[in-house]
């Protein structure tokens, strides 16, 4: 078997997961909720159920969201002229024939994504904790109400985007967030300056 | 829905209310309201504002003349029943929905106690009970719809409190020479309507009632966008997938 290098931890996996699967939750209900959908409700048992499925996976969300950080957020900061450069290439998605410049652990793509769900994920869970727990309070209440929606928003697009990209549009990416592993061979192609940098290349 | 031939409405004249309160005691006796412990502030208003045992109340607004030094203005209050509704717009789980008659009622069980009606409602009228559920006037929904007044109406010995046909009882109004209809065009047409002679923020109405602009924009721009943003991101990768394609590994090798 080809010699494997590991591209995440475990708990990072594993926190990946509790985000992604919390993220999704908060975006179903939130969606019923929104649009006052009563067949998703009944699949919780009812709105009231839906709201502390909700709320509580709004937590969940919130703490995962806070570790992710010791995991990303150093990355997410650093830029170099090779990014500058895969941002006039659009990263090669627009086309094959363009080439695109040697990247570390993460894309810029990535890393702005990942900045961008922090930013609306701090948003959303604030406001959320607001609406929740300072009720009485009708200006909290109404800025909340927006701030949440605004950070639904941005959530709902870049979802999407992220999930598309890590499966359909890149085979072979999607398993690295099961197993944490992939082929040292590969690896070298997809990310020659981070194994440069951890002396495999 | 606002010239809908349906929609019923409350018309208040307050220039014939006496302040007698029956309308509060028949609300709290058809509703099976409990008494609320009010105290003495120095006004003959009691209880002093709506509450979840009071879902109409009438204001004593003292407001002295030249003839009258000790003019009270009576406003019998409730809930406006707007056809344009900044509580059922906001409201998330449905608890909140339109009658048959145009009124704006409630569903208990469904209301899960978020509190964003109340603060999306322009003239503050919904209140939550012991129970953290919504509650407030709902035109007498169970009598209306039984062919009954509601129950304020029907008890109210002057006249100041009218049920009927909406466009009827504005028709009436003006031509009894009450000159501002509070509520005929407000929110899309409100089902709570007043008839005033005078200025109706000399009654202490509210002028030009609105819903809060962060929940129209809400409404208008944001959810549409959540809606189709997803539809768009989701098509946009379609597309990409079937016109540009994967990321090819060979190509990358070059």
């Amino acid at each position: 078997m080809a010699e494997m290098v590991r591209k995440s931890s475990v708990d990072e996996v594993l926190n990946h997961w509790i985000l992604a699967g919390s993220c999704i939750l908060l975006m179903i209900t939130g969606f019923a909720f929104l649009f006052q959908m009563k067949s998703v409700g009944s699949v919780f048992g009812g709105f009231n159920i839906m709201k502390e499925v909700h709320n509580w996976g709004g937590v969940v969300f919130s703490l995962s969201l806070l570790y992710s950080m010791r995991h990303y957020l150093k990355d997410a900061f650093e830029y170099d002229a090779d990014d500058a450069q895969w941002f006039k290439v659009a990263g090669g998605y627009l086309s094959h024939k363009v080439k695109v410049p040697p990247m570390g652990k993460y894309n810029p793509g990535q890393k702005l994504y990942y900045l961008g769900i922090v930013g609306a994920g701090i948003a959303i869970a604030v406001s959320g904790f607001a609406i929740w727990l300072m009720k009485d309070n009708a200006s909290v209440m109404l800025i909340s109400h927006l701030v949440h929606n605004v950070a639904f928003c941005v959530f709902v697009i870049a979802v999407p985007v992220h999930i598309y990209l890590s499966t359909l549009a890149n085979p072979g990416t999607f398993q690295i967030m099961v197993t944490g592993m992939l082929p040292l061979s590969e690896a070298k192609k997809k990310y020659p300056k981070w194994m440069k940098a951890a002396g495999k290349m | 829905m606002a010239n809908d031939n349906n929609r019923k409405a409350i018309l208040v004249t307050p220039e014939d209310c006496i302040g007698c309160r029956a309308c509060q005691v028949a609300c709290k006796s058809w509703n099976q309201l409990p008494g609320i412990s009010t105290k003495n502030n120095g006004t003959y208003q009691n209880p002093p504002d709506l509450a979840s045992a009071a879902f109409n109340i009438i204001q004593y607004n003292e407001v002295p003349s030249q003839e009258n030094p000790v003019r009270w203005l009576f406003v019998s209050r409730r809930c406006m029943h707007c056809e344009d509704a900044g509580c059922m717009t906001i409201c998330p789980s449905g608890a909140l929905y339109r009658t048959s008659e145009g009124a704006v009622a409630y569903d208990r069980d469904k209301c899960i106690g978020c509190k964003l009606c109340v603060n999306a409602c322009p003239f503050d009228v919904p209140r939550y009970d012991a129970e953290n559920k919504v509650t407030k006037c709902h035109q007498c929904t169970d009598r209306t719809t039984a062919g009954m007044q509601p129950a304020c109406v029907k008890t109210c010995p002057t006249g100041a409190l009218r049920y009927g046909d909406r466009n009827e009882l504005i028709t009436v109004a003006k031509k009894d020479g009450f000159g501002t209809i509070y509520g005929e065009n407000d929110l899309s047409g409100l089902g709570s309507i007043y008839a005033f002679k005078e200025e109706p923020k000399l009654y202490g109405m509210k002028e030009n009632p609105t819903i809060p602009s962060s929940v129209v924009f809400w409404h208008t721009y944001l959810k549409p966008l959540s809606f189709i943003g997803l539809g768009g991101v989701v098509a946009a990768a379609a597309i990409h997938y079937l016109a540009i394609g994967p990321h090819k590994e060979k190509e990358e090798e070059v």
